[in-house]
């Protein structure tokens, strides 16, 4: 067996734990701040509510909100600036995947300079960033437990992947009752996403022991309490999601993810779909793709989704996509990839983009430009 | 650039990869500036030596002539408190304004190398400067400055009058002995025939002719005047080539005493009356190497000179005559008068041949300049203070042991 690593950020967990935010930045040597967000965390008032908490601890703020989901390299430079002018010191970015990737772009230019692409690929980040601290409001991205950051390049058109365990910040504070202020349609992407996570990480080629555990507890955790935290916002059913999320999370840093999302990161390059809102539609064909190559785990997965049943793994991992296409169905979200895409003329550039990313490197089964071809028409 | 950016399954692991702390950057930082700190210290020790060596004084300037800062040279030599922040003529010249030939702000003006001598009065003392003054460049252009060296050439200067002096002699005495040798031989044949002619006169001396006695007294003139001229043939000779007979330890004194013994009577007379001669002989002077007829005629040219000196200033005056240790390896022999002096434009002129402000007849202008050389073939140095009026002062340092001298070349 080849060594693994796990490495994860200190995770502070709880109902009202981004009471903490404050201090966990003065211990990192906070005086002044840059604190990241976008509108929509604004509007639910989470924003707010950090600034006061810094404010009673009398830690200085520059606040930056430029970012769109699928965070821009151009929002990174001007982050970045903000970041300088300010002279500030620690990153604390609120938010789903997109503001803190954009934290993150900022905090490598920070410790780095240079331009943000010369850190595309693994390992490429010489030079310690400034401490981070991440409070993520969706229970999904997992980018506040990973090593992965992910930056479109608006002249390629494509999303970058800059892998780094300097990227895996300081603290990670998950406060479930953010969930609460969310809207349906961002729990289910978010949830879909960290499902997506769970499911690839648990698959991949460098899965370890440590990481199949949480992979398996996120997946097991999603599939009863997603239907109920979308019904009645049960902070029950929301607390199981940030688990859910955050050991997904926790999976998909050190084991890497698979092909479902390098197709997700090329169709995110090229059309600007919210990313968690592509996995219904690409995962249960890359699981049908993937299964020959691992049919005991992906039968395990099966049976995670269906209940224990006695039955050929192949059966029951395919009997478990099924299972799991119905489910994304009732959550009324697309799930053929003619809902998303206006025709097949970019199928091409799609596959193309998905076999040289990074995420198709830990994926179980080889998959080639001909393989993604097949996968997205079968999910037109 | 594709597949250098296409990570392996290594790289996703990254197992050698960890999070990168501060405190390590801060470490390796500390580490990193205590070396260039170290290494830095070190060239500005190794700087400020070469500076230290520098013996000139050195300053730097900014454009309205304050002196910004100073070395060492300059406190040793002027000895000002507090230059810094002063004006540069103010130090130097005790000025309100900037020196009109001021070399510094030419630099400015021009933005060259420039260069000027000076000469500034240090301690009551006349100093000759060499100025350099060269622009700093520097990256930012706001603050220019210059920096100025300023060589103390005082010395330099004396030497280089001393060696132009020496030079002239040397082509001036090649000149002379081609002279001496020339005019001997006609003058042989002169002093022949004039012998001839006297003594063809004895054998008609009986004869009845007139004006023999004339011719015979015009030979006699001839033959004198014949005598006086091998004379100063054999001066120059001696002056120009002076025979290196081999030297003997001589004590100088006794130079003096049997100089003095054959002189006193016909010459250190003026109109009957005996000259004011002193006398300080130092006791325990060490003896000299040197050939005593050439010092002694040294001594006598001096003693001629001084003579001559003090009758020129109407014959009241004294001689003094003074011996006595210069330094651990030379002594000297000093005349000093109260007569005429000798003015200032004849002092570059005195050591020369033929240069004589005596009466036609009583000096041929080549005493000192055959002293000259028979000093300079002792190793030794001859050298004048005169004040019109108040006398004059000459002074022969002669080496203790010339032989070091030569292999040791001033």
């Amino acid at each position: 067996m080849q060594a693994t690593k796990f490495a994860i950020p200190e995770i502070i967990f709880g109902r009202g734990s981004i009471i903490h935010v404050a201090q966990c930045a003065k211990r990192l040597g906070a005086k002044r701040v840059l604190l990241i967000s976008d509108t929509g965390v604004e509007r639910s008032g989470w924003v707010e509510r950090v600034m006061d908490i810094l404010r009673e601890n009398s830690v200085e703020w520059v606040y930056f909100n430029e970012v769109n989901s699928n965070p821009r390299d151009y929002q990174v430079y001007e982050g970045f600036e903000v970041y300088t002018e300010a002279k500030a010191d620690v990153i604390i970015a609120i938010g789903g995947g997109s503001p803190i990737d954009a934290a993150k772009g900022i905090a490598i230019l920070a410790g780095n300079g240079g331009r943000i692409n010369d850190y595309e690929g693994a390992n490429r980040v010489m030079r310690p960033l400034p401490p981070m601290v991440y409070l993520p409001t969706t229970a999904g991205s997992g980018s506040d437990m990973s090593q992965f950051c992910i930056i479109t390049d608006v002249a390629r058109q494509l999303k970058m992947s800059i892998i780094s365990r300097s990227l895996v910040p300081n603290i990670s504070i998950i406060d479930p009752l953010i969930l609460l202020t969310k809207s349906q349609e961002l729990i289910i992407a978010s949830a879909v996403d960290a499902f997506s996570h769970a499911v690839e990480s648990y698959v991949s080629r460098i899965a370890s022991p440590f990481t199949t555990h949480q992979a398996l507890l996120a997946i097991n955790l999603i599939i009863p309490n997603l239907m109920r935290a979308v019904e009645d916002r049960s902070i029950e059913a929301l607390e199981q999601l940030s688990i859910a999320s955050t050991a997904a999370g926790m999976s998909f840093s050190n084991a890497g993810l698979g092909a479902a999302h390098a197709l997700a990161h090329s169709l995110g390059g090229m059309f600007d779909v919210l990313h968690g809102l592509v996995h219904p539609v690409l995962l249960p064909e890359i699981m049908r793709f993937n299964t020959p190559a691992c049919p005991e785990k992906m039968g395990t997965i099966g049976r995670c989704i269906i209940g224990d049943r006695k039955c050929p793994d192949e059966v029951a991992a395919l009997e478990g996509i099924e299972r799991l296409q119905e489910f994304f169905t009732e959550l009324a979200v697309p799930v053929r990839l003619r809902d998303i895409l206006p025709d097949q003329s970019s199928f091409e550039r799609l596959a193309g983009a998905a076999v040289g990313d990074a995420c198709n490197l830990t994926n179980p089964r080889t998959a080639g430009k001909d393989d993604f071809l097949a996968i997205c028409e079968r999910a037109w | 650039m594709a597949t250098e950016l296409q990570p392996s399954l290594e790289d996703l692991i990254g197992i050698e990869h960890c999070k990168l702390g501060f405190f390590k950057e801060l470490r390796q930082k500390l580490k990193e500036l205590k070396a260039s700190n170290k290494e830095s210290e070190q060239r500005r020790q190794e700087i400020a030596a070469i500076l230290d060596g520098i013996t000139d004084i050195m300053m730097v300037l900014s454009e309205d002539l304050r002196i910004i800062s100073v070395n060492h040279v300059f406190h040793r030599l002027l000895g000002v408190k507090n230059p810094v922040g002063r004006f540069c003529y103010d130090i130097f010249r005790g000025e309100r304004h900037p020196c009109p030939e001021c070399p510094a702000h030419h630099s400015f003006l021009t933005n060259t190398v420039c260069r000027e001598t000076a000469i500034f009065t240090i301690g009551e003392r006349n100093r000759q400067f060499e100025m350099v003054a060269s622009p700093i460049q520097n990256p930012d252009k706001t603050q220019r400055r210059i920096l100025i060296f300023k060589r103390d050439v005082t010395m330099e200067k004396e030497y280089q009058a001393k060696f132009y002096q020496a030079e002239k002699m040397a082509t001036i005495g090649l000149l002379a002995a081609g002279v001496a040798h020339e005019v001997n031989n006609p003058l042989t044949s002169i002093s022949g025939f004039a012998e001839g002619i006297k003594r063809r006169l004895s054998k008609i001396e009986n004869k009845d002719v007139a004006g023999l006695e004339d011719i015979e007294d015009y030979a006699a003139t001839i033959l004198k005047e014949c005598r006086r001229c091998q004379g100063i043939v054999q001066a120059l000779l001696t002056f120009s080539r002076p025979k290196s007979s081999p030297f003997s330890p001589l004590d100088l004194n006794v130079v003096v005493g049997d100089t003095l013994k054959l002189l006193q009577h016909n010459i250190l007379r003026i109109k009957d009356r005996e000259i004011n001669l002193r006398l300080d002989l130092c006791e325990s002077l060490p003896l000299i190497y040197g050939d005593e007829s050439q010092l002694k005629q040294v001594m006598l040219n001096l003693l001629i000179n001084a003579r001559d000196a003090v009758e020129e200033a109407g014959g009241e005056g004294s001689i003094t005559i003074r011996t006595m240790k210069a330094g651990k390896d030379m002594v000297q022999l000093a005349v000093e008068d109260t007569g005429c002096g000798i003015p200032q434009e004849n002092m570059g002129k005195l050591f020369e041949p033929f240069f004589t402000t005596k009466n036609v007849g009583r000096g041929s202008g080549i005493g000192l300049s055959t002293c000259y050389g028979i000093v300079k073939e002792h190793c030794g140095e001859i050298i004048v203070c005169s004040q019109v009026g108040n006398g004059s002062h000459f002074v022969v340092k002669l080496p203790v042991n010339p032989e070091q001298q030569r292999e040791q070349p001033v």
